[in-house]
């Protein structure tokens, strides 16, 4: 007769075991967020600590500092003005460099680069060799009556400098995302590449396009070394905090540094804005 | 008309290497190829998104050149749709429509006027297609270039979609060029199927000759022979022999009959053919399997065993040791139930002189 009962108990299998690796694991994991932690406060720190000390003094200056609205409004100015040179001129070049291959592009692409890598104040000088009333561009440029160092016009070629590079990276990206075949399928559709371009690269490339400029135009604001090369005066924000703590001290400085600091906040939460994904579409 | 004149062209690394075929006006033509033989880049050539290096492409009669895409009067539907995301599915079926009057009657033939309000970020990857398909309909194009186009509908759509595709084809009169991987696709719909790997054409023609007659035994196998066997092919002699479906003179005229020896095996083969070193294609479903030696006219006869019994739905693919060689035959599963087909059964195959083809 078989003893054995009808439902035997499930097997259990065998025990398990701690996994040996978990305690270090658990101790890597403690650490990287330290490290993390410790950066994101030192970056966000400095900030904090001179928007809560200045920045209502400065909001209170706006009303009555003529001098800091008229560089804020300088700033804004000069910055736009930048940008849309940078975008009318750029984009062109982000297409060409994300869609064609020829030779010499690692070159065009290096050389696109350079002027993020050279330090603010030697772009400033090589400006000024460039641009200054001295050479051949500046002095061509007085005959025909425009003076470019020390007018919004150097500001304008400055800020250009250091910040365009960025929008022609952004935009090659943005440009390179796009799938040709998208424009491959509006050219059997009937369209010249031009209105191919127009109707379906440009709209399914814009968020990357127009992220891009509000990065170029942030960093175009806050351009100082440059700048301060080429055209000290009329000033920048940049330059008018330069000048006050050079001038008056920390305590002048704070409110206007304070008010820059603010105005980081609006391309900072456009590009928030720009950067919430969306599923590629095919 | 679309034909093609050794044409080469690159793409990244991959090249078309002097590719000729053409495909008529009104006809169907299908590109048959694995994955990666460059059917894609194929139609792009003739969609004129892709240059040439080389070779004559020439649309309705007229050598294209470096025509631009837009004048070439062409509809392209790649695999995965490119249906535009920033606009709606209207949007997209309209965006090169020729008249209001072609865009609903492309639409509703191919069953997206339903979709006309959504985005297109909703539809799913069968919808996408269709909407394709009624935006490359929708410009009435003279050549409609289609990549794969119903591989995301599900089969019963497939079906009345493929039907409804075919009879546009006919009734607007379009000339067609449509890529597959899948055969039975080309057989359903082509009037020319043109066999593609690696960047060439390794054989074009009707889909019946091709299947029936392909020309290596690399497209035998693409196209599912089963059974190819090397060998050595020897001519029997102008004068057929008298197992060639009874009379000399049914032989058709050019044919000529052929013993063609294998490893431990002889099989005999009709048509027009070389004498030399070569490869035998038999397709399964051309061999027999009795389960005594039943008398009818077919020349090749072999007993043997069954190895292998492998259910397939209707069919069913049995596999016979022939003195060592395996002949794999395709039955249907009733006539396998009936023979009680099963792994050790003594069997009898048997096949026609005219299925064995010489390559």
């Amino acid at each position: 007769m078989n003893d054995a009962p009808r439902h035997a108990a499930k097997d259990p299998g065998p025990p398990l075991r701690a996994d040996p690796h978990r305690g270090a694991q658990r101790l890597a994991s403690v650490v990287a967020a330290l490290a993390g932690s410790l950066l994101l406060l030192f970056l966000a720190a400095p900030i904090a600590e001179l928007v809560s000390a200045g920045g209502a003094e400065g909001l209170r200056r706006l009303g009555s500092d003529a001098e800091l609205r008229s560089s804020l409004l300088l700033t804004a100015f000069t910055a736009t003005a930048a940008t849309l040179v940078g975008v009318v001129c750029g984009t062109p070049l982000a297409f060409v460099l994300a869609r064609r291959e020829f030779p010499g592009r690692a070159v065009l692409s290096a050389v696109l680069d350079l002027p993020l890598l050279v330090p603010h104040p030697v772009a400033g000088i090589a400006l000024l060799l460039l641009l200054g009333r001295e050479s051949a561009v500046g002095g061509a440029a007085l005959d025909l009556g425009l003076r470019i160092v020390g007018t919004p016009l150097g500001i304008i070629a400055a800020m250009l400098f250091v910040s365009a590079p960025l929008f022609v990276s952004g935009a090659r990206e943005a440009f390179a995302k796009v799938d040709p075949r998208y424009e491959g399928v509006a050219r059997t559709l009937g369209d010249p590449p031009w209105r191919a371009f127009r109707r379906v690269t440009l709209p399914l490339a814009g968020r990357g396009l127009l992220a891009s400029a509000v990065v170029m135009w942030a960093r175009a604001v806050s351009e100082f070394g440059a700048i301060v090369i080429l055209t000290y005066n009329p000033k920048v924000a940049s330059v008018l905090s330069y000048d006050r703590f050079t001038s008056f001290g920390l305590s002048e400085a704070l409110p206007v540094a304070a008010v820059l600091a603010l105005l980081a906040l609006v391309p900072l939460t456009l590009l928030r804005a720009l950067r919430t994904s969306r599923p590629d579409e095919r | 008309m679309i034909r093609l004149e050794g044409v080469t062209a690159r793409k990244g690394r991959f090249r078309l290497d002097g590719v000729s075929f053409e495909v008529r006006r009104g006809e169907y033509g299908v590109v048959i190829g694995p994955a990666g033989s460059g059917k894609t880049t194929l139609l792009e050539v003739v969609a004129g998104l892709l240059a040439p290096i080389g070779g004559r492409v020439t649309l309705s009669g007229v050598e294209m050149g470096s025509a631009p895409p837009e004048s070439r009067g062409v509809g392209l539907v790649y695999q995965h749709a490119f249906l535009f995301p920033h606009l709606t599915v209207r949007a997209n079926v309209a965006y090169g429509a020729a008249d209001d009057g072609t865009l609903r009657e492309a639409a509703d033939r191919m069953g997206v006027t339903a979709l006309f309000g959504r985005e297109v970020r909703g539809l799913s990857g069968g919808e996408r297609q269709l909407v394709a398909l009624a935006r490359a309909l929708a410009r009435r194009p003279r050549l409609l270039l289609l990549d794969e186009p119903f591989s995301a509908l599900d089969p019963r759509r497939r079906t009345l979609i493929r039907r409804e595709v075919r009879a546009l084809h006919r009734e607007w009169g379009l000339t067609t060029l449509q890529v597959t991987h899948d055969f039975a696709e080309a057989g359903m719909l082509g009037d020319q199927a043109i066999l593609l790997d690696g960047g060439r054409v390794l054989q074009a023609g009707t889909p019946a000759e091709v299947f029936r007659r392909p020309a290596s035994p690399y497209v035998a196998e693409f196209l599912g022979a089963e059974n190819i066997f090397s060998g050595t092919a020897r001519d029997l002699g102008e004068a057929a022999p008298d197992w060639v479906d009874g009379r000399p003179a049914d032989l058709a005229h050019g044919h000529r009959a052929f013993a063609f020896q294998t490893e431990g095996l002889t099989l005999y083969a009709v048509g027009d053919f070389a004498a030399g070193a070569g490869h035998a294609v038999i397709r399964a479903e051309e061999i027999t399997i009795a389960r005594d030696h039943a008398h009818d006219s077919a020349r090749n006869r072999f007993a043997g065993r069954v190895t292998e019994v492998a259910s397939l739905g209707a069919l069913t693919r049995v596999t016979v040791d022939v003195r060592g060689t395996p002949l794999i035959a395709a039955l249907t599963t009733r006539s396998a139930h009936e023979l009680a087909i099963e792994p050790g059964l003594a069997v009898v195959a048997t096949f026609k002189a005219m299925a064995v083809h010489l390559c």
